[in-house]
C-alpha cells in the first residue's frame, strides 16, 4: 500500500538511483567487514603465535554472510564440527598409529560417513557434518608421519578455527549488524497476512485449481522458509530464542489451517462440478461470517488480537447457521454434502482461531505464560541419498590415498586435503558439479594473483600494516564476488585461493619450487573433486531421487494410517512440507513433473489429513466391534494404494470406503465418522485430481452421486 | 591454575578450555537475558553481549595467574 504511494510522489529515476545506492552500500559494507575480520584475525593469530595463522583467516573467509544471523549460526555449527572432528582424528590416530593403509581406510570411512550426514539435513546442521568429516582429515593429513604429533595438531587446528569463528562473530554482529531477526519478522508477518488475506479473497467460494494449487505452493514454500529463518535468528537474538517454541507452533498451526482450507476448497469444486450447486452454494453462504470476521485492517498496530473475539463470534454464528440451513435441506444428498463440508468447515474455523492465537502471542511485549506445547519440525530424510553421498567421499578419498602411497608424491596430502574439503564442502549443495567448478576457477584466479602478490608485493614489503596493503587489492574484488548470487562461487574460491596459497605465517617462506608444487597439488585436489562429482553424480536433482521423494510423499498417507497417533498430526505436516519444497526446490516451475508432483501432494495432504482425524475419532470413542474392521480396512487398503497406485489397490481402496459408510450407516451414533470417511471418498472419486489414471471409466459425476 | 590444563595425559592450553567456558557461560546469561527481555533495556544490544564476553573470559583468565 505504502510502495505505491511512494512510486507516486518521487520520479522513478532517483528511486532507481537509491535503491541501487542502497544495494551496493550493503555490498561495501559486506566487504568491509571481511576484509576486516580477515585482517585482525590474522593479527591476532600472529600475535598468539598460532602455527597457521592463514586458516584462521580462511575461516572467516568460509563464514562470511552478509547477515550476522547467518554467521553466528555458521559460526556455532562450525565449531561444533570442528571439536568432533578433531576428536576424531585423535581416535583415528590413536587407532592405527603404525599402519597407513588402515589409517587411510578408517580416515576415508569417516569422511565418507559425515558427507553422508550432512546430506540428512539441510540448513546448517549439514555444515557440522562436513566440518567434522574434513577437520579431521586436516588435523590428520599433515602429522601422518608424526602420529604423537596429532595431538598438538588438533589444539592448534582448535585453536585457529575458534579464534577466526570469534573474530568474525563479533565484527559481524557489532560492526553495522543486518539482522535476518527483521527478515524473520517481516516473513511471520507476510505469511499471517498472505493467509489471512486469501481466506479473505475466497469467500466467492470456488477457486480455480492452479489458483489453488500455486497458493499451496507459495504456502509451503512460507511454512519451509520460516522453519529455516528461526534456526539461524536463535543464534542472533536471545529474544527470538526464547520464542523459538512458540514460533514453531504459530508454523505448525499455519500448516494444519492451510491443509483444511485446501481440503474445504476441493470439496467445494467437486460438489460444483457435480452439480450439486445447492450443497456447495450452501457451503459458500455458511463460510461468509468467517470472511467478514476478518475484515479488519491488520495494519492498524493492534496486530491479531483484534481478530480473537471476531472468530469466536463468527464460529458461534456459524454453528447457529449449520443447524438452520441443515433444516432447509429437504434432498437427502445435498444434506450429507453439506454436513461434510460443514464439519470440515468447523475444524477449518478452530485451527484458525489457534492460529491467530499463536500469532497474537508472538506479538505480545512481554513472554507470558509458562512453557508452550512443544512441537518439532520434522523433516523428510532420505537415506538411500545419503548413502550415495557416503559412497562418492569414501571412494574420492580412498583413489586418491592410493594415488598418495603408490606414487609417494611428496605433496600429495596437499592435494588429498583440498580434495576432501571441496568434496564436503559442495555435497550438499543442488548443484555442486556447477559450483565446484566455478569455485575452481576462482581459486585458479586467486592462485595467480597469489603468485603476483607474493613473489613481487610481499617481498618488497615489511610489517602487518603493509601486508594489508599489499594484499589488499587482490583480495577486495574476490570477496565483493561473494556477495553477488551470480558470481558467488567463483568469489569464494577466489579468497580461498589467495589466502591458501600466501599461507601466512610469523616467519613467511619465499620458495618459488614449493610454491608451484603446492600450487598443483591444490589444483589437482580441486579436479579431483570436480570428477568425483561427474563421476558419481550427486542423487540431488536427478528424475531418480524425485521418484523417490514423490513415493516418500505418497508414502505420507501410510504414515498417517499406521504411525502411532501422538504428535503424528504436527509429525505429518512437517515432514509433508519438508519433501513437498525439497522436491518442488528440484524441479522446473511449471513442467510436467512439478504439476504433477503438486497435484500428489494435494491429494496426500487432504487424504492423510482426514485419515488422521477419522483415526483420532476412532481412538476417542467406543466403537461397535462390528464396526472395527471396516474402518481399519479403509485405513490398510487406502495406505497400500498410495505406497502403489494402480487400478486395482484402487478400486480395493474404494470399495472399502463405501462399504464402511454403508456399515457406519447402519450404527446410529457414529455419524461424527461418516464426514471424515466422505471426505475420502470425495477425494478419491474426484476427475481431475492425480487419481483420475486409476479410475475405470466411470462419469465423476454420477460416482459422487453414488458415493454418499 | 596451571597455564596448561592436563585432560587425560595431554596438556591442552588453559586459554583454550576457558574460552569454551567462557562461551557456555555466555549462552546462560543470553538466555537468561532473552527470557525475561532484559536487552531491551539496552542501548546496543550486541555491543553489550561481546562486552559481557569479554568480562567473563577475562574474570576467568585472570586465574591462570
Amino acid at each position: 500500500m505504502t510502495g505505491s504511494d511512494f512510486s507516486g510522489s518521487v520520479p522513478l529515476g532517483r528511486r532507481l538511483v537509491v535503491e541501487t545506492l542502497r544495494e551496493e552500500a550493503s555490498v561495501w559494507l559486506f566487504v568491509a567487514k571481511t576484509l576486516l575480520a580477515i585482517f585482525v584475525t590474522g593479527w591476532i593469530a600472529m600475535r598468539l603465535a598460532l602455527p597457521s595463522p592463514s586458516t584462521a583467516m580462511i575461516t572467516t573467509i568460509i563464514v562470511a554472510n552478509r547477515q550476522s544471523g547467518m554467521v553466528l549460526a555458521k559460526s556455532f555449527y562450525r565449531a561444533l564440527g570442528t571439536v568432533a572432528g578433531a576428536g576424531a582424528a585423535i581416535g583415528i590416530v590413536a587407532a592405527f598409529p603404525q599402519q597407513r593403509d588402515l589409517f587411510l581406510v578408517a580416515l576415508s570411512l569417516w569422511l565418507g560417513v559425515c558427507a553422508g550426514g550432512a546430506t540428512l539435513y539441510r540448513n546448517f546442521k549439514a555444515y557440522a557434518f562436513v566440518l567434522a568429516g574434513y577437520t579431521a582429515a586436516v588435523i590428520v593429513v599433515p602429522v601422518i608421519e608424526n602420529p604423537p604429533g596429532v595431538f598438538d595438531s588438533a589444539v592448534a587446528r582448535l585453536s585457529e578455527v575458534l579464534l577466526g569463528i570469534l573474530v568474525s562473530g563479533a565484527i559481524s554482529d557489532v560492526v553495522f549488524p543486518s539482522r535476518v531477526r527483521d527478515v524473520l519478522r517481516r516473513s511471520a508477518r507476510g505469511q499471517f497476512s498472505d493467509f489471512l488475506g486469501f481466506v479473505r479473497g475466497s469467500m466467492e467460494g470456488a477457486i480455480p485449481r492452479d489458483a489453488m494449487e500455486n497458493a499451496h505452493l507459495r504456502f509451503v514454500r512460507a511454512a519451509v522458509t520460516l522453519e529455516d529463518l528461526r534456526s539461524s535468528v536463535i543464534f542472533e537474538d536471545a529474544e527470538t530464542r526464547a520464542r523459538s517454541n512458540h514460533l514453531r507452533l504459530f508454523n505448525q498451526r499455519f500448516m494444519a489451517a492451510s491443509t483444511s482450507f485446501q481440503s474445504l476448497h476441493h470439496l467445494i469444486n467437486r460438489l460444483k462440478r457435480a452439480r450439486r450447486d445447492r450443497a456447495a452454494d450452501a457451503l459458500v453462504h455458511l463460510y461468509a461470517p468467517l470472511g467478514e470476521a476478518l475484515e479488519v485492517p491488520l495494519e492498524a498496530g493492534e496486530g491479531a488480537r483484534v481478530l480473537l473475539p471476531r472468530l469466536l463470534v463468527a464460529r458461534e454464528r456459524m454453528r447457529e447457521d449449520a443447524v438452520e440451513v441443515r433444516a432447509g435441506f429437504a434432498d437427502e444428498q445435498d444434506l450429507r454434502d453439506f454436513e461434510t463440508g460443514a464439519s470440515l468447515l468447523l475444524r477449518f474455523a478452530g485451527e484458525l482461531y489457534d492460529y491467530v492465537d499463536a500469532a497474537s502471542t508472538l506479538q505480545a511485549p512481554r513472554i507470558v505464560g509458562g512453557p508452550v506445547e512443544r512441537v518439532r519440525f520434522d523433516r523428510g530424510n532420505d537415506y538411500l541419498g545419503a548413502g550415495i553421498a557416503t559412497a562418492r567421499t569414501t571412494l574420492t578419498m580412498l583413489v586418491l590415498g592410493a594415488f598418495w602411497i603408490e606414487s609417494a608424491w611428496p605433496l600429495g596430502s596437499s592435494a588429498m586435503l583440498i580434495a576432501t574439503i571441496f568434496a564436503g564442502l559442495f555435497a550438499v549443495t543442488p548443484n555442486p558439479t556447477r559450483v565446484t567448478r566455478d569455485v575452481t576457477y576462482g581459486y585458479l584466479i586467486g592462485m595467480v594473483l597469489g603468485f603476483l602478490c607474493h613473489f613481487f608485493v610481499l617481498t618488497q614489503l615489511d610489517g602487518y600494516g603493509l601486508m594489508v596493503a599489499g594484499v589488499l587489492p587482490f583480495l577486495v574484488v574476490g570477496v565483493m564476488l561473494q556477495a553477488s548470487q551470480r558470481w558467488g562461487g567463483i568469489g569464494l574460491g577466489w579468497a580461498l585461493g589467495l589466502l591458501y596459497i600466501l599461507a601466512f605465517k610469523n616467519h613467511q617462506v619465499y620458495d618459488p619450487a614449493h610454491f608451484i608444487n603446492d600450487a598443483i597439488a591444490q589444483i589437482v585436489g580441486l579436479m579431483s573433486a570436480v570428477v568425483s562429482f561427474i563421476v558419481i553424480p550427486s542423487a540431488i536433482g536427478s528424475p531418480w531421487l524425485r521418484r523417490r521423494q514423490l513415493a516418500a510423499l505418497r508414502g505420507q498417507v501410510a504414515l498417517a494410517a499406521e504411525a502411532p497417533l501422538p504428535g503424528l498430526r504436527h509429525r505429518f505436516e512437517s515432514v509433508n512440507h519438508d519433501l513437498f519444497s525439497q522436491v518442488v526446490a528440484q524441479t522446473e516451475p511449471g513442467s510436467a513433473d512439478s504439476r504433477a508432483l503438486i497435484a500428489w501432494a494435494l491429494a496426500v495432504h487432504e487424504t492423510g489429513r482426514a485419515l488422521i482425524e477419522l483415526r483420532h475419532d476412532m481412538a476417542r470413542g467406543e466403537l461397535p466391534p462390528t464396526l472395527r474392521p471396516y474402518l481399519e480396512g479403509v485405513l490398510a487398503t487406502l495406505a497400500r494404494f498410495y505406497v502403489k497406485p494402480d487400478p486395482a489397490s484402487y478400486l480395493l481402496a474404494r470399495d472399502a470406503v463405501a462399504t464402511a459408510i454403508a456399515g457406519v450407516c447402519e450404527h446410529e451414533g457414529h455419524r461424527h465418522l461418516l464426514e471424515h470417511l466422505r471426505l475420502v471418498r470425495m477425494a478419491l472419486l474426484d476427475g481431475e485430481s492425480v487419481l483420475a489414471a486409476y479410475m475405470p471409466d466411470t462419469p465423476p459425476a454420477k460416482e459422487i452421486a453414488h458415493a454418499s | 591454575m596451571p597455564r596448561e590444563i592436563a585432560l587425560g595425559d595431554a596438556l591442552v592450553p588453559g586459554l583454550l578450555v576457558l574460552f569454551v567456558l567462557a562461551l557456555l557461560a555466555l549462552w546462560l546469561l543470553d538466555w537468561l537475558a532473552g527470557r525475561f527481555g532484559l536487552y531491551r533495556l539496552v542501548w546496543h544490544p550486541t555491543l553489550f553481549r561481546l562486552a559481557a564476553f569479554v568480562c567473563v573470559f577475562g574474570a576467568f583468565a585472570l586465574f591462570l595467574n
